[in-house]
């Protein structure tokens, strides 16, 4: 994939998972760094995000992640903050490459559910 | 379950030690957040010890073998390098094909050798006035068992008139082409597989000469070139290892002299 542009090809799991970890925490403004403003994330807590159910699911190791995250910083989807509570700690946030990378992977699956639906394959009171 | 603080810094450290099996740039870069990465899961109470264990093999296994074909892959996909590599692959091909195509005509006409000579005696008794059966040397030899040279005199017409080369109890003729050929150039030099079903396979080092004269016919004479093909078989494994062998070196040149000189990242 060119830097800089959205893959029209499906995320990863791994890289949608990242996204929405790093989406999840700016929209909420967590701030672990305790600094007071939205700092990003480090990588245990996208690993911790990462595993539930609303964060993909997906179990990431920190040499899934690490890796993960050096290919989406070369694609320019995802920055390092350049804050950090730790010196060995690095925190990520997302671009506005990566905003509109993760808007086009969750309008694919929401048209993917919907059609599902539409089809009755999605079981009754299921969640959209 | 979560470990002591001493098992704790146990495993933190033989995790770090597992590190250093990533490849170098990726280990300077990321190592230190890994490691802090998996202290805060050791220290996260949420995580059972077994789940984080079976969780962080998989992801060696998995990560690790991404990261070095990464490495792998960045490595060649340098255009002057990868050129350098075609470049030296090319002429390790050519180096190898030239190793086995020129042992295997040096051997294939080397096979000739006793042949030529008991065809040019026994064209030069004809030629002569010798009858066939006394221009050819007297025995027998099976063309399919014996590794003995043999000869055999045709009429003009590719007749056998004499004959010391037996297969099957018979005595064959090359293809008409061999002799229509030795007719106009005076000789003619082929592999000559026999066409007859029970001894399928026999390749003969034929070597056909013109006998001229009041008489006029051919004279064959061949060998057996079962031997000869073995050697040429060794011959082609040989550089069939020597290619593989000089473009894994390529290949492993290729990665290290990349890895060296990689570019240096900020």
């Amino acid at each position: 994939m060119a830097n800089g542009t959205i893959p029209a090809a499906p995320l990863s799991p791994a890289v949608f998972a990242i996204l929405l970890s790093l989406a999840e925490g700016e929209k909420t403004g967590s701030s672990p760094t305790g600094l007071g403003l939205w700092g990003g994330k480090h990588g245990y807590l996208i690993m911790k995000d990462a595993i539930t159910p609303e964060g993909g699911g997906v179990r990431l190791g920190p040499g899934t992640l690490y890796g993960s995250l050096d290919r989406m910083m070369r694609d320019g989807f995802v920055e390092e903050s350049g804050v950090s509570d730790d010196e060995r700690r690095r925190y990520y946030r997302l671009t506005s490459l990566g905003h509109s990378a993760l808007a086009v992977e969750l309008e694919r699956l929401d048209a993917a559910v919907a059609s599902a639906r539409a089809l009755g394959l999605l079981p009754h009171g299921s969640r959209s | 379950m979560k470990p002591a603080s001493d098992d704790a810094d146990r495993l933190e450290a033989l995790y770090a030690l597992v590190l250093r099996l990533y490849p170098p740039s990726f280990r300077e870069t990321y190592a230190p957040a890994m490691r802090q990465a998996f202290r805060d899961a050791l220290h996260d109470r949420e995580r059972p010890i077994l789940a984080l264990a079976s969780l962080v093999f998989h992801d060696l296994i998995t990560s690790l073998a991404k990261e070095h074909l990464a490495m792998i892959r960045d490595t060649l996909s340098r255009p002057t390098l990868l050129f350098n590599a075609l470049v030296l692959a090319a002429l390790a091909t050519g180096l190898a094909l030239a190793l086995a195509v020129i042992p295997q005509q040096v051997l294939r006409q080397g096979a000739d050798d006793p042949q030529i000579q008991l065809a040019s005696d026994a064209v030069a008794r004809l030629e002569q006035g010798v009858a066939p059966n006394e221009a050819v040397p007297a025995g027998s030899v099976d063309m399919a068992r014996s590794l003995a040279p043999f000869v055999i005199a045709y009429d003009d017409e590719g007749h056998p008139l004499a004959s010391q080369g037996q297969l099957n109890g018979t005595t064959p003729a090359p293809p008409s082409g061999v002799f229509d050929y030795a007719r106009q150039h005076g000789e003619e030099r082929v592999s000559w597989q026999p066409v007859l079903g029970s001894v399928y396979g026999v390749r003969i080092a034929a070597v056909v000469q013109r006998v001229g004269g009041p008489h006029p016919g051919f004279v064959l004479a061949g060998r057996n070139m079962r031997e000869v093909e073995i050697r040429e078989d060794q011959v082609r494994n040989l550089a069939a290892l020597t290619w593989i062998g000089m473009l894994g070196v390529i290949l492993v040149g290729t990665i290290a002299f990349g890895w060296y000189f990689r570019p240096k990242t900020a």
